[in-house]
């Protein structure tokens, strides 16, 4: 535009700290948010799935002649001086008594990538890397090229059917080990592998990941225990909650008296939304566990005492108290709904000679059902990711056994659980080989990020959904 | 005119159902309020028993909780207040009404990421790298802001296709990459710093010179992390209120002359203040009870400390970690429980006061004739 241009010298004033810095603050506060957050998800997207992509295994030659095999993880500098170390996953715990080793990198003196290492995953002792010599069955003997192919022949086969058969294995330095084939659950050759079939077996792990329970202390195999139970009490939980926080929703926005109590009771509600997650544990430790179960294990299970039915924490428990913390969410997210309802609706239906019972149930109910789903689904979205309570209330960080099985009743309310956050959690800050771990821990907070993304993001497209179906309407 | 008599067999009954159907209603509505009424209840009824014992064994038990509680949430405030505010300034009074519309989902998004990973983030990989990095860390706290400043200044002073090209509206995005930068530059630069200026390690020369100790997780990381948590719950209160602001109350400023440095702090502000004061308030109650990520990132060491890089342990990591393994009826189980009841009444107490606060700006609102 001309009148711009003309004005452009007296648009650009000397430089003002004070006028013209701040609003750069405040947009950098927000980038620096932005920043923050798409840096978390980041890492936890790279990290946690870039775990499940086989990593090249490197023969690694020391300046004092010491090999061994493993694949770089990390670099640190040296402490106290110049210089870096790298550390080593090098597996065969059995033999080496470590599954970790940290060498300076001055200390090497040459790496390669021989395409005959490779990588078995065993269910005692961890991982082995090293080099396939020969499989031996009952007289039978396979070696080099052909020992690899029965190797996988055997792996594809159903644990029950695989024949007993010896594998002979020698680590890089040398050491050779027997190890019978029942105990290897996977085997690869990571080096030599092309793109399509590492893409293949990261397939595979995430795959595993999601469908197995743990292993080795929690070190290995996957979270299926854990995203079970999260699940079944997040489900058990809505059961609960639904109901009922409609029901109050109703009450106060339908029939109660609107007073200055209805208003105090509404502030209420809504202030328990920001009471600490914690209290709420410690509410349904005393109440629910120690209360309520307490006198069912003396009325009812009073022949297993001591040791307790009921009274312990569990199932019932947690997703009770879980349903006592989200009822706040789904009263306030249906009394919203409630309220954008226009009065005309309800007059109108009354005018017609509704009674409130078919007002509510055939004009109110049907136009605030989204809100209440959307209610619901920031609920269960809340009660996914809440550890604090269920601490104290119920969860386990191996449960023998699943809550639901073949046995009567079938779900057993009264088992402790495992729960995708704790699970995080203990693995990260109580696991005996936490470098083990991490990777694993990763993955598990991705997965538990998502699921609560995913939750949450249903929410706010619901939400707007219905606003602009409402704005339209009205 | 008579009305419709089609109906008038079933009219009793109809009656009946609405009658019991309203009579439920009320019960389960008044049951559930009775059942959340029942925390506050129970919380009180099971510190009873600590009357007898007499207070100045809570007062032992209690005090360095209590102080763990207040440095951590303080941290966490000292870091979120700032960014949150000046985030909700930026998207209120500048951003495009476009790029808001996706910004402010996208920064409620982070409320709901899960304490737990915050925590495992901050505890196991942000503690170490910053133990490894403390002078990088420092750099970057006072490095952030002035290249902000910096961007402003640049701005001015490019040519002015390209400042429309890069328009102020649109900066919260575009920064994104400039502050990335930038956080590159401190992080190579740092440690050459380090050995210049300093002549050696800064953790060891706290040590040497001043005596500090240093653990791993520390107030410092909490206050990051914690920080990380509350800002969005500060972030989207204090922008509601700032957005509901009359805009003719800062356009009319303006016209009268008023830079846009004095439309915000004299208008602005002053008209948003008490949402903006209500804001903080649910964020302080956010990072007072917030467990997971003061258990995983704090240490759990109960100290009285005031250095920002040693550990404590909050009321609300201390009722995570011992409530499970303390005898029901026993000393601690009831000390433990008053904690509780602490946090609850405190929470409570300060939600409702922020509450009232934000009710009583809309009503001011709704008479200056705004649009909320």
């Amino acid at each position: 535009m001309k009148a711009g241009t003309v004005n452009t010298a007296s648009r650009r004033p000397r430089f003002n700290w004070l006028n013209d810095l701040w609003p750069w603050l405040c947009a950098a506060s927000v980038a620096l948010s932005l920043l923050m957050l798409g840096a978390l998800l980041a890492l936890l997207l790279v990290r946690g799935l870039g775990h499940f992509w086989p990593a090249t295994l490197e023969e690694v030659t020391l300046r004092s002649g010491d090999t061994f095999a493993g694949h770089a993880v990390r670099e640190v500098e040296l402490p106290q001086q110049a210089g870096d170390e790298r550390l080593y996953f090098t597996g065969n715990q059995d033999i080496e008594g470590a599954r970790w080793r940290w060498v300076a990198i001055e200390e090497i003196a040459e790496r390669a990538q021989p395409a005959d290492l490779i990588r078995l995953e065993r269910s005692p002792w961890g991982d082995f890397i090293g080099r396939l010599v020969a499989i031996e069955q009952d007289d039978q003997r396979w070696e080099g090229d052909a020992a690899w192919q029965r190797l996988t022949t055997l792996l594809a086969l159903p644990a029950s059917q695989r024949q007993e058969s010896q594998l002979l294995l020698t680590t890089v330095d040398g050491q050779t080990l027997r190890q019978p084939m029942a105990s290897v659950v996977s085997a690869q050759a990571p080096n030599a592998m092309s793109w399509w079939q590492k893409t293949h077996v990261w397939g595979d792990g995430v795959w595993r990941f999601l469908s197995e329970g743990p292993r080795a202390a929690n070190t290995d195999g996957g979270v299926w225990p854990a995203i079970f139970g999260t699940v079944l009490m997040v489900i058990l939980m809505s059961v609960m909650v639904t109901p009922f926080g409609v029901l109050a929703a109703i009450y106060l926005n339908e029939i109660a008296h609107q007073g200055r109590l209805t208003r105090l009771v509404r502030i209420g509600v809504r202030n328990l939304a920001g009471v600490p997650s914690i209290v709420y544990g410690v509410f349904g430790l005393g109440v629910f566990v120690y209360g309520i179960g307490g006198s069912l294990d003396e009325w009812f299970f009073s022949d297993t005492l001591p040791s307790p039915t009921f009274g312990t924490g569990g199932l019932l428990w947690a997703s009770l108290t879980l349903a006592l913390l989200t009822l706040p969410v789904v009263i306030v997210a249906t009394e919203e709904g409630l309220a954008r309802i226009p009065e005309a609706q309800r007059e109108g239906a009354v005018a017609l000679g509704a009674t409130r019972l078919e007002m509510l149930t055939r004009i109110v109910l049907p136009m605030a059902a989204p809100a209440m789903l959307t209610g619901v689904i920031l609920a269960v979205a809340r009660a996914a990711g809440e550890v604090a309570p269920l601490m104290l209330v119920g969860v386990a960080k191996l449960a023998p056994q699943m809550p639901i099985d073949g046995e009567f009743p079938y779900l057993h309310l009264e088992r402790k659980f495992m729960h995708l956050g704790y699970h995080l959690f203990d693995t990260a800050f109580h696991g005996e080989d936490v470098q083990a771990a991490i990777p694993l821990v990763y993955a598990t907070a991705l997965l538990l990020v998502l699921i609560v993304l995913v939750l949450n993001l249903t929410a706010i497209f619901l939400r707007h959904y219905l606003r602009r179906q409402r704005g339209n309407e009205c | 005119m008579t009305p419709p008599r089609l109906t008038s067999s079933r009219q009793p009954l109809r009656l009946l159902q609405d009658r019991v159907a309203t009579g439920f209603i009320t019960a389960g509505g008044v049951g559930v309020l009775l059942a959340i009424l029942a925390i506050g209840v129970f919380l009180i009824w099971e510190t009873l028993p600590l009357l007898a014992i007499g207070e100045s064994l809570a007062l032992a038990k209690l005090s360095p909780l209590a102080w763990g509680t207040l440095k951590a949430a303080l941290a966490a405030l000292l870091f979120a207040i700032p960014v949150a505010l000046g985030a909700a300034i930026y998207s209120a009074l500048f951003m495009s009404a476009r790029l808001r519309a996706r910004i402010k989902p996208a920064l409620e998004m982070m409320e709901a990421i899960p304490g737990v990973v915050v925590g495992f983030i901050a505890g196991l990989i942000l503690a170490p790298w910053v133990e490894r990095h403390l002078a990088s860390a420092l750099v970057l706290i006072i490095w952030l802001p002035l290249s902000a400043g910096l961007a402003g200044l640049l701005w001015q002073l490019v040519k002015a296709r390209l400042r429309r090209r890069l328009p102020l509206s649109w900066a919260g995005l575009w920064l994104i990459p400039w502050l990335a930068l930038m956080v590159a530059i401190a992080l190579w630069l740092a440690p050459w710093m380090e050995q210049l200026w300093l002549g050696g390690e800064l953790r060891q020369l706290l040590d040497q010179r001043f005596g500090m100790d240093y653990a791993t997780r520390n107030a410092l990381i909490v206050g990051l992390a914690m920080g990380f948590a509350v800002i969005p719950s500060i972030y989207s209160l204090a922008e509601d209120a700032l957005a509901d602001v009359p805009s003719t109350l800062i356009e009319g400023a303006q016209a009268l002359g008023a830079s846009r440095w004095q439309a915000l702090w004299k208008v602005a502000l002053v008209a948003a203040g008490p949402g903006i004061f209500s804001a903080v308030m649910i964020g302080a109650g956010r990072a007072v009870g917030e467990t997971m990520i003061v258990l995983m990132a704090s240490g759990n060491t109960a100290l009285f400390s005031t250095s920002p890089f040693e550990g404590m342990r909050s009321m609300a990591a201390a009722i995570a970690i011992e409530l499970p393994e303390a005898s029901p009826g026993g000393l601690t189980y009831h000390l433990l429980i008053l904690a509780a009841l602490v946090l609850f009444i405190f929470t409570f107490l300060v939600n409702t006061l922020a509450e009232v606060v934000r009710q009583r700006l809309r009503r001011r609102y709704r008479q200056m004739g705004g649009t909320s």
